[in-house]
């Protein structure tokens, strides 16, 4: 069967059944636990501009059903706040009609003191005041709450994602043939007998023509390394050439029978020792995982008993599935069972290490880690990742934009002619001239911005002005990254950056409707990674370019 | 200059604005992608302006034969619960042109292959949208833009990835000019397709159901298919049961004993596997009739749990019960629909008795669903993202019809590109691909298009002989043969049909007729689109009137053939490619997918025993 288990979802036990079949398509993604998470989600949408960019997302997360929406419109006034939320209940589907615009004026709204708290995600558009994203990102890095904050300007668009400065994922959702680990070079006895019993008399001849025709390709496998290990001082093959050589001596045993070819096929992909992803390593390493502490989430708990039992056995613990494979039905299953219960007895030593953990950091019963989510996090081990959020570049008036210690590498990406660098700084720019530009009344947010190239004759002072301020950002960065770029190619990066700013210019802060749906549209994908804590997220900034067709993603 | 229409303008500029306006655009499918791409067009007002003052015209037309279902409200956010079962055309119109009132829509609640959808109706357009989803109506509509010559944009969505492609006759790859990836197939499907292609259409359907997704293996021997055969005349007996009360038990002990038994009795199918056990209907049971049915219905509601053999039973006798009835209170053809719960349970339930004979595990309804209905993920962001991309491609390919700009040299097709989306992937989510240029030997792009005009299908006329004079005459053939969609109808050794009238071939206003040269030196191939009219105009007429067919390319020298281009309009104004592969290669190619097609259709549940227990002995399992 095709469908393997990294694409099934767990089964939907609680759901009614109207509601089950109407987001039967979404569900084979991301499974109950992750439309739970949606629908459990409050979203503040601080909207501004024209709006359809902002519209646009919510569709997409209503759709799916996020029940509780919050609309906040930044400029344009109590009238554009109603029209959008009449268009929002308008793409809203029956039964989740408790989103609800707010229409106070931003500047008062954002200065009450948990304004926040009842949400679990905010969403930002430009433009918006430098000093109310300040706010945005206080709260966010205060109450680990996840901020989008995006541009979308005629062909060109943007946003980056605020996370907490950690942020784990256990249900990555990786390519179901990256996930396939059945530790043939590292054989347990349960497994090799029975691969010894499988291959019997497979060498003297004495195997039945059927019998031999139906050997799992894994115990094939295990049967000829033995035979290469007698051969080899005990080693097993390791380099390519070894490998080759290695899958020749498999094909040699029938070149005929389709489970040789299958195990012929298997060598390279299966053959790896199992050491774990750096990444992983890291997480293992990282000071959260190595000082738990009562108030610890699960996540570090779990990350920290794993590694226990890495640094003990030098291997992950066993996901336990096995694929497809040419086989007597009660050889397959016999071998099925042999995976799930050393992926049991592994689970079960790290759930032990995990309580012994619990009552070394005095964590209070209560919070007792569920087991359920140790076993997932084993199911997963290998490809368990971690985002480490980064606050947001937010350009005030007359003040140097910092890249800290990701200037180098956004210094030389600059001198990459495809890299859409120059899109972030021309967005940085614009940014800089709304803060410039604003009037003392809209210092606190509210109407008032104004944003290049929208008046009637703004066009040509405005890219200058924009331009310079981007020209300005390139030379302060390559400072910062202590670096020189010679002409031409100084000259180049400058062009390029000036072109994205006279294209956005161009624009005057319109929106093109389709840029803004798809803009909208990955927005929505990335809230939805977000909330449901699967797949990985954009880290951190993601550009795209409508005139080309593509994006990039960048960290900033 | 309306509010709405200044941020399109300052972004596409005033020329290409104009453009985008005068435009008229078809739109063909409005689900989940089509919604999507509707209100992009809607909000940036294409075909607002479409058509002169005095003949306006719809600037937008969508066509759609579904009707709207209840999992299709995740994502296709133009349908509200109330509109249900309405057909998806009629209301995407409805709620799209509330977006903007100066564009007008034009529905179609009809299938994209009615005839009155020909090449002279592809040809009133400056863009066509595809938005879905099956493999036959995409051929279908980029055969028809070929034909109209019409530039194409084609698009596709599977859980997070998302594809579209632009398509322009003779300057990028048609949609057919790449073999397309045969659909995922789940080898221990072939038990659910035991179920859903073979035991129900033998009960519900016309027993000669076929079902496109059964495959054949080669070397199912003679008597097998014979047993089978056998079998299928048996279970027709039992068919005439329908409606007694021991209709269950027949079809339960008919296809889970007898049918098993005599496969059992086959020895030497069972000397290196198991044998399948049989089961009898009375050695199950518990309970009465009316029990067992009653148990089967509150077992069909919980369709998360795998069911125990005993369910198994109460699931098969209760929709067994169920179908029965809406066969006898008129429903004549049941057919397996992944959404119709009842013809669910029955394929749920009798795959799970079936596997459970075969010692295979047994799965959950909900699990079946998805191998059964060839069900795939979607979700409302990669629609909204792929339809953003596919109205991006259009804005690129009509900016390249307002020529070249500042005297710069065009790209392809004003730069249009072939487009990825991935946007589970963080760090490559949208990615492009220059389009590449036609394939030579592409058998649906490589011919010269012309049509074919006739007067009124049914009420026509015209001979074959009349035909093939035509063609002499205008194309200047000698020897050649003329094939449909029902095979070859003539060559200079198939004489028979030379008198029969053509509208016993070409029965839809719309069909294609391919001219193969059959001449030493072979010219490339003619398709003529057939259009019926009912005007004055001739009973049988070519457009052009007069085509020169330029030589099919050799493969050692490849020749310049531009030399026609002026003189015709259907002459292409690139024909030859350095690679291109000699005309028989170009018919084999052709006669092979014709084969493909017939085998399939030829292919029956009759097979499907063979599948369970093919004849290499493997039986495949699913590793849970």
């Amino acid at each position: 069967m095709a469908v393997t288990d990294a694409d099934v979802p767990p089964p939907l036990l609680d759901i009614p059944k109207a509601k089950e079949k109407k987001y039967d398509r979404q569900l084979r993604l991301w499974g109950i636990g992750g439309q739970i998470a949606l629908e459990e989600t409050h979203i503040l949408l601080i909207n501004s501009g024209s709006g359809v960019t902002g519209v646009e997302m919510l569709k997409n997360l209503v759709l799916p059903l996020i029940h509780h929406p919050r609309l906040r419109c930044g400029v344009g006034g109590r009238s554009r706040c109603e029209l959008l939320h009449g268009r929002c209940l308008a793409w809203q589907v029956p039964g989740s009609r408790d989103g609800h615009a707010i229409t106070e004026p931003l500047e008062t709204f954002i200065t009450k003191d948990d304004v926040f708290s009842p949400y679990n995600l905010i969403v930002a558009a430009a433009p918006t005041h430098a000093n109310i994203l300040e706010r945005i990102q206080t709260h966010s890095q205060t109450l680990h709450i996840p901020a989008f904050y995006f541009h979308s300007v005629g062909y060109l668009s943007s946003f980056s994602l605020l996370l907490p400065p950690a942020f784990p994922i256990v249900d990555t959702h990786p390519d179901s043939t990256a996930t396939t680990d059945l530790r043939l070079l590292r054989p347990w006895s349960a497994l090799s007998q029975f691969a010894k019993e499988k291959a019997e008399g497979l060498e003297d001849g004495t195997i039945s023509a059927p019998d031999k025709a139906h050997i799992p390709w894994a115990c094939l496998l295990l049967h000829y390394l033995e035979q290469w290990k007698q051969q080899h001082d005990g080693k097993v093959p390791n380099t390519y050439k070894e490998k080759s050589e290695f899958r020749n001596l498999v094909r040699a045993g029938d070149p005929n029978e389709e489970n040789f070819e299958e195990a012929y096929a298997a060598v390279l992909k299966t053959l790896n020792p199992p050491t774990a992803p750096s990444a992983v390593r890291e997480i293992f390493a990282a000071p959260e995982t190595q000082q738990l502490d009562a108030a610890s989430s699960a996540f570090w708990l779990i990350a920290n008993a794993v590694a226990q039992f890495y640094a003990k056995h030098e291997q992950l613990p066993l996901p336990g599935a096995v694929p497809d494979m040419k086989a007597q039905s009660a050889d397959y299953i016999m071998l099925q069972n042999i995976y799930k219960s050393k992926a049991r007895d592994d689970c079960a030593e790290v759930v032990t290490s995990v309580r012994e953990l619990e009552k070394q950091t005095g964590r209070s019963p209560k919070q007792a880690v569920d087991e359920k989510e140790v076993e997932n996090f084993c199911k997963g081990a290998a490809h368990i990742h971690l985002v480490r959020g980064r606050p947001l570049q937010i350009a005030h008036a007359g003040q140097i934009i910092a890249f800290g210690d990701r200037a180098k590498a956004m210094a030389s990406e600059l001198n990459m002619p495809e890299s859409l660098i120059g899109l972030h700084i021309a967005f940085l720019a614009w940014d800089e001239y709304v803060a410039t530009h604003s009037t003392p009344a809209s210092q606190a947010g509210g109407v008032g911005l104004k944003v290049p190239g929208s008046g009637a004759d703004d066009f040509g002072i405005d890219t200058q002005r924009v331009t310079g301020i981007a020209h300005k950002i390139v030379d302060s960065l390559i400072k910062e990254a202590g670096t020189f770029v010679e002409d031409p190619e100084y000259s180049e990066v400058k062009d390029r950056v000036g072109k994205f700013c006279m294209e956005i210019v161009r624009a005057g802060g319109g929106e093109l409707h389709n840029i803004a749906s798809l803009t909208g549209g990955l927005l929505a994908q990335e809230v939805i990674k977000v909330i449901t804590r699967q797949y990985i997220p954009v880290d951190n900034t993601c550009l795209f370019d409508g005139v080309a067709s593509r994006t990039q993603v960048l960290r900033l | 200059m309306q509010r709405r229409d200044r941020g399109i303008a300052q972004s596409l500029g005033l020329l290409l604005t104009k453009c985008v306006k005068e435009s008229r655009v078809l739109l063909v499918g409005a689900g989940g992608i089509g919604c999507e791409v509707l209100k992009n067009l809607v909000c940036c007002g294409f075909g607002s302006l479409s058509g002169t003052a005095s003949s306006k015209k719809p600037g937008i037309v969508v066509i759609d034969l579904d009707t709207i279902d209840l999992s299709n409200l995740n994502r296709q956010f133009l349908f509200r619960k109330r509109h249900i079962k309405k057909p998806k055309a009629f209301v995407a119109k409805e709620t799209a042109s509330q977006f903007n009132p100066s564009v007008d829509i034009d529905a179609h609640h009809a299938s994209i292959f009615d005839s009155q959808y020909n090449v002279e109706f592809f040809e009133t357009f400056d863009l066509v949208f595809n938005a879905l989803d099956n493999l036959a109506a995409r051929r279908h509509v980029n055969r028809m833009c070929l034909a109209a010559n019409v530039p194409l944009i084609e698009s596709g969505t599977t859980g997070f990835n998302g594809q579209v492609q632009a398509i322009k006759k003779r300057v990028t790859e048609c949609y057919d000019c790449n073999p397309k990836p045969v659909q995922k197939t789940f080898p221990i499907c072939t038990i659910r397709i035991w179920a859903k292609s073979y035991l129900l259409p033998e009960l519900f359907g016309t027993s000669e159901e076929e079902s496109a997704d059964v495959a054949v293996t080669e070397g199912d021997s003679a008597d097998e298919l014979a047993k089978l055969k056998e079998e299928a005349e048996a279970l027709k007996n039992v068919r005439r049961m329908m409606g007694k009360s021991e209709f269950a038990q027949e079809v339960f002990n008919k296809v889970f004993h007898d049918d098993i038994e005599r496969l059992r009795s086959m020895t030497e199918m069972w000397q290196s596997r198991k044998a399948p056990e049989a089961l009898s209907f009375e050695g199950l049971k518990a309970g009465s009739e009316t029990e067992i049915i009653e148990h089967g219905r509150t077992l069909a509601e919980q369709d998360q749990a795998v069911w125990s053999v005993q369910d198994d039973l109460a699931v098969f006798t209760y929709s067994l019960d169920t179908l029965s009835n809406r066969c006898l209170t008129g429903e004549k053809v049941i057919e397996f629909d992944k959404d119709d719960k009842d013809t669910l349970d029955f394929v749920a339930s009798a795959a799970n008795l079936r596997s459970h004979i075969f010692d295979i595990p047994l799965h959950s309804e909900w699990e079946i669903k998805q191998m059964a209905g060839n069900i795939i993920p979607a979700i409302a962001t990669s629609n909204a993202l792929t339809a953003s991309l596919c109205v991006m491609e259009g804005f690129k390919i009509l900016r390249s019809q307002l020529g070249s700009v500042g005297g710069k040299e065009e790209a392809t097709l004003g730069g249009a590109k072939m487009v990825f989306l991935n946007s589970r992937s963080t760090e490559r989510m949208i990615t492009t691909q220059t389009l590449a240029p036609p394939k030579a030997d592409c058998p649906v792009c490589s011919p010269v298009y012309a049509k074919l005009r006739l007067r009124n299908g049914e009420g026509g006329k015209a001979t074959l002989q009349e035909l093939v004079d035509l063609l002499k005459e205008k194309v200047g053939y000698d020897e050649f043969a003329i094939t449909t969609e029902a095979g070859i109808i003539y060559d200079p050794d198939l004489e028979d049909n030379l008198e029969k009238p053509l509208k016993d071939y070409v029965t839809h206003g719309n069909g294609f007729i391919t001219v193969s040269d059959e001449g030493d030196e072979a010219k490339v191939d003619l398709v003529l689109s057939t259009v019926a009219h009912s005007g004055e105009d001739a009973e049988l007429q070519l457009l052009p009137d007069s085509i020169m067919l330029p030589y099919k390319p050799k493969r050692e020298s490849p020749a310049e053939t531009n030399g026609h281009a002026k003189e015709i309009r259907a002459t292409p104004e690139v024909v030859a490619a350095p690679t291109t592969t000699s005309s028989a290669g170009a018919k084999r190619k052709r006669e092979a997918d014709e084969e493909a097609e017939s085998v399939k259709k030829r292919v029956m549940a009759s097979k499907s025993e063979v599948h369970v227990v093919d004849d290499d002995g493997a039986i495949l399992l699913d590793d849970d």
